[in-house]
């Protein structure tokens, strides 16, 4: 969309950030005959995005003739926008905020899967666990209001009567768990419980993808125009993330350590970064996708999903998962 | 402060007691910290002490990354105000207009404006110095403004019977009175800059001093979390306490009598009525131009006919308007006890500062770091003081309002006239009546234009608790719109939140000018 980029350099001169435009203009001088696309993260950088350091540090996508921003995410920074303006070719979500994106006009389509497992668990202390669904009746837990729909599902698939869990909103942080204030947090497996445990707070958690908590997260979305008019673009790009992420599950060590090498102004530690890569490779790669390759998906998967999206009160249909970008790279 | 602290002879003495002050502060966080261990709340001093050093590289980079993004802001805003209030002064019709666009603008929640910014700029500084800019060019404004007619009508008149214009007037009387208010407004700017430029981070940045105070809260890191904290704070004191040196510095005058003819009262609520709508027709018009002219993409950038669509006429326009009204409601909750505590602390601290002056020594570091640590590394605390109910987020929208209001205070308590304290000092009169007679009075103008500019203050308040710490009200409403793509939502949220502050603001406004038509008339509207 060459006018959208013409209104952002317009917009940099007029607003007095022409330093902002700097790097970008190197960059693509350095490239001359690399092909300038972006990649939208979910988050702040770390060994989250491993798989993409990696493709970016070993020349995965430079030699596929891409040159790739990797763009931060942030509390403030959602990942719908970018892509649906085409600052982002690939913007990394998760199957509900694609769905809520597609009932609003999006017209995302889901190209990718990271993590085959969701994220979402509950966090408890050894002295008061949750182990169970059933073990959250009488707690405290400590989640974002917004999250609500969430515990709905998983007291609508386990039986249980969400009036009997005492919902406290709280910011995300282990702090309100580790001074009493809560019984449990609902968090990703891959931060706040990592956050503990370098903090020396022993915790257990409760995967609710392990009780039938479908969904998928960390996927791939790309909008219809990109598949339709850049397609070449999209299988280099996703090519790049499923070597990277092969690379990274071969050696975590070291993708913890470019992440550090690579992010030094990060605010990042190396033990973090190596367990916070531990407990996520196990939601990332299953016997499916050592059959069929990263990222990949089955139908019975996109099935559950569709059926948990019911719970969350969206109705989608198996349409929005489009398999053809990671055919055409496993293919070739 | 009598006139001779105002020629410099109390520098030594107040020196050793902002030391003493400073020592206090420090004794007492040690204190707190150490009552609050293994709670991962608080940091004790040393801790924040020996982080800092260790990574001092770290923190060096960071600092200097928002620093420069905050300056720029600071510079920029600041600008953009005074530009402004010349424009309003010599064309005295583009005032209101002005005013009221500059205010609608500030209404604007960050969580809207953030991502749009972040979209439009790119990767880069850009919307951390455009936040940064938002967050202070309003505060200066508005003092400014009053400044500018903070001029007595004898000087005035000797311009006119000069037979010299408004630009005379302008330059030679009116933005000599106006410096003090000037450097009130740099003051509180300047850790709203800083602010503004962290939280600008919190919309992708790459790096700064926002992007590791997200990384530290997760990470319970709580020496890192307040090794940031303390360094905002420090950085914004040195701000503050720098433009406060250059402003003594300047203004070596005593402040004038300022007497001025009473105007008689006239019909202006139709005009007012009039001014108002027009004002909102030229914004819905600046708003769906500004978004053609960027081709900004309708699902994140509606047009006014896209809010109006879903709160109107869509199917579920109605379950739309009754989840705004609900949010609003739990909001409204808050935000007025917040506003007025935050008013009567701010008033009645500069009071006592006043009677009291080595107080200053440990109430305005306080006060500066309060208000430039981000809300998200102090709300914990405050909520485990008060709770998460009412009280916790009333006290937070206090803090958040308290600061412009202390400062404005603080000036305009200043701003009694030299010749009128002589007479008092000749009577041998005490501070408490001095205080009651000449300085209240001289500081009412700026109390009020304090409590116009801190309407959307509470407002953003509220809404950026709502959205970090509560998880309730029309913030997190606007948060969880737009992680669910509802922009439909997320717009017609922020066109509530702004004429609710539009709103509130006239309200403030009308009360003012009733006081002011006795205290300051000075102050009216030509």
């Amino acid at each position: 969309m060459p006018s959208i980029r013409w209104t952002r350099r317009r917009m940099l001169a007029m607003g007095g950030a022409g330093l902002a435009a700097l790097p970008l203009g190197l960059a693509t001088r350095r490239a001359r005959a690399q092909t300038p696309v972006s990649l939208q993260l979910s988050w702040l950088h770390s060994t989250q995005f491993a798989g993409s350091y990696i493709a970016q540090d070993r020349g995965f996508w430079r030699d596929a003739g891409l040159e790739v921003a990797l763009l931060q995410g942030g509390p403030n920074a959602p990942v719908e926008p970018p892509v649906v303006s085409g600052t982002a070719l690939i913007g990394i979500s998760a199957a509900d905020y694609t769905a809520a994106a597609v009932a609003e006009g999006a017209p995302f389509r889901i190209i990718g899967v990271a993590m085959q497992k969701n994220p979402f668990a509950i966090a408890s202390l050894p002295q008061n666990p949750v182990a169970t669904p059933a073990d959250l009746a009488g707690k405290r837990i400590g989640m974002a209001v917004a999250n609500t729909p969430v515990l709905q599902a998983l007291c609508t698939l386990n039986n249980l009567d969400i009036g009997t869990i005492e919902i406290v909103p709280t910011q995300y942080s282990a702090q309100p768990l580790v001074a009493g204030e809560v019984d449990c947090l609902l968090c990703w497996e891959t931060d706040l419980p990592v956050a503990m445990a370098i903090q020396g707070v022993e915790s257990q958690t409760m995967l609710l993808a392990d009780h039938g908590y479908a969904l998928h997260s960390q996927t791939y979305i790309a909008t219809e125009d990109s598949l339709t008019n850049r397609r070449a673009e999209l299988v280099a790009l996703m090519a790049g993330e499923v070597r990277g992420w092969d690379a990274c599950r071969a050696d975590p060590g070291a993708a913890a350590e470019l992440t550090l090498a690579m992010f030094p102004d990060a605010g990042l530690d190396l033990p973090t970064q190596e367990l916070q890569l531990q407990r996520q490779l196990p939601l990332m790669f299953s016997d499916l996708t050592d059959r069929n390759g990263f990222g990949s998906w089955s139908d019975e998967a996109v099935a559950a999903n569709i059926e948990t999206l019911g719970l969350l009160g969206r109705e989608v249909t198996a349409d929005l998962w489009d398999r053809s970008i990671l055919d055409e790279v496993h293919a070739g | 402060m009598t006139r001779a602290d105002r020629l410099g002879g109390g520098r030594f003495r107040a020196g050793i007691t902002a030391g003493v002050g400073l020592l206090i502060l420090l004794l007492l966080w040690e204190v707190l910290a150490r009552a609050l261990s293994g709670q991962f709340l608080l940091a004790a001093p040393a801790e924040v002490l020996s982080w800092l050093n260790a990574q001092r590289g770290l923190m060096t980079r960071a600092l200097i990354q928002t620093l420069a993004n905050a300056a720029a802001g600071f510079l920029a805003g600041n600008l953009v105000a005074i530009a402004l209030a010349g424009i309003a002064f010599v064309w005295p019709r583009t005032e209101r207009p002005v005013t009221g666009l500059a205010l609608l603008i500030f209404c604007l929640p960050l969580v809207a404006t953030g991502p749009i910014l972040r979209v439009l700029l790119g990767p880069g500084n850009g919307p951390q110095i455009w936040l940064a800019a938002l967050a202070v060019y309003y505060t200066t404004l508005i003092p400014l403004l009053v400044g500018l007619r903070a001029a007595p009508a004898s000087w005035l008149d000797l311009v006119r019977s000069h037979g010299r214009g408004r630009w005379a007037e302008l330059i030679h009387i009116r933005a000599r009175a106006a410096l003090p208010y000037l450097f009130a407004g740099l003051q509180i700017a300047a850790p709203a800059a800083f602010l503004g430029a962290m939280v600008g981070e919190f919309t992708g940045a790459e790096r700064g001093m926002g992007v590791l105070t997200i990384r530290f809260i997760r990470a319970m890191d709580v020496p890192a979390i307040w090794a940031l904290a303390s360094v905002a704070a420090a950085v914004s004191i040195l701000a503050y306490a720098s433009i406060g040196w250059l402003a003594r510095a300047v203004l070596t005058e005593p402040p004038p009598v300022i007497l001025a003819p009473p105007r008689a009262a006239r019909a202006r609520r139709w005009s007012g009525l009039r001014q108002m709508l027009m004002t909102g027709g030229l914004a819905l018009l600046l708003w769906w131009a500004a978004m053609q002219a960027l081709d900004l993409n309708r699902f994140f950038a509606k047009r006014p006919g896209d809010v109006f669509d879903a709160l109107f006429l869509a199917p579920d326009a109605g379950a739309m308007r009754a989840t705004l009204g609900s949010a609003l409601l739990e909001t409204a909750v808050y935000l007025l006890p917040g506003y007025l505590a935050g008013l009567a602390l701010g008033a009645g601290l500069a009071a006592l500062i006043v009677l009291v002056p080595p107080l200053a020594a440990l109430a305005m570091p306080l006060a500066v770091a309060l208000r430039s640590v981000p809300i998200v590394t102090t709300a914990p605390l405050i909520v485990l003081a008060l709770g998460r109910g009412a009280a916790g987020t009333t006290a937070l929208v206090a803090v958040m309002v308290f600061f412009p209001t202390f400062v404005a205070c603080l000036h305009g308590l200043r701003q009694a006239p030299g010749q009128i304290m002589d007479v008092f000092d000749s009577h041998a009169a005490g501070r408490l009546s001095r205080l009651i007679h000449v300085r209240i009075p001289a500081m009412l103008p700026a109390f009020f234009a304090a409590a116009r500019v801190s309407v959307p203050a509470a407002i953003l308040a509220v809404t950026v608790v709502e959205w970090l710490a509560t998880g309730r009200g029309i913030g997190s409403l606007m948060a969880l719109s737009a992680s669910i793509s509802d922009y439909d939502m997320l717009w017609a949220s922020v066109v509530v939140v702004a004429v609710l502050s539009v709103l509130c603001h006239a309200g403030v406004a009308a009360l003012e000018r009733r006081v002011l038509r006795r205290y300051a008339p000075e102050q009216e509207e030509p």
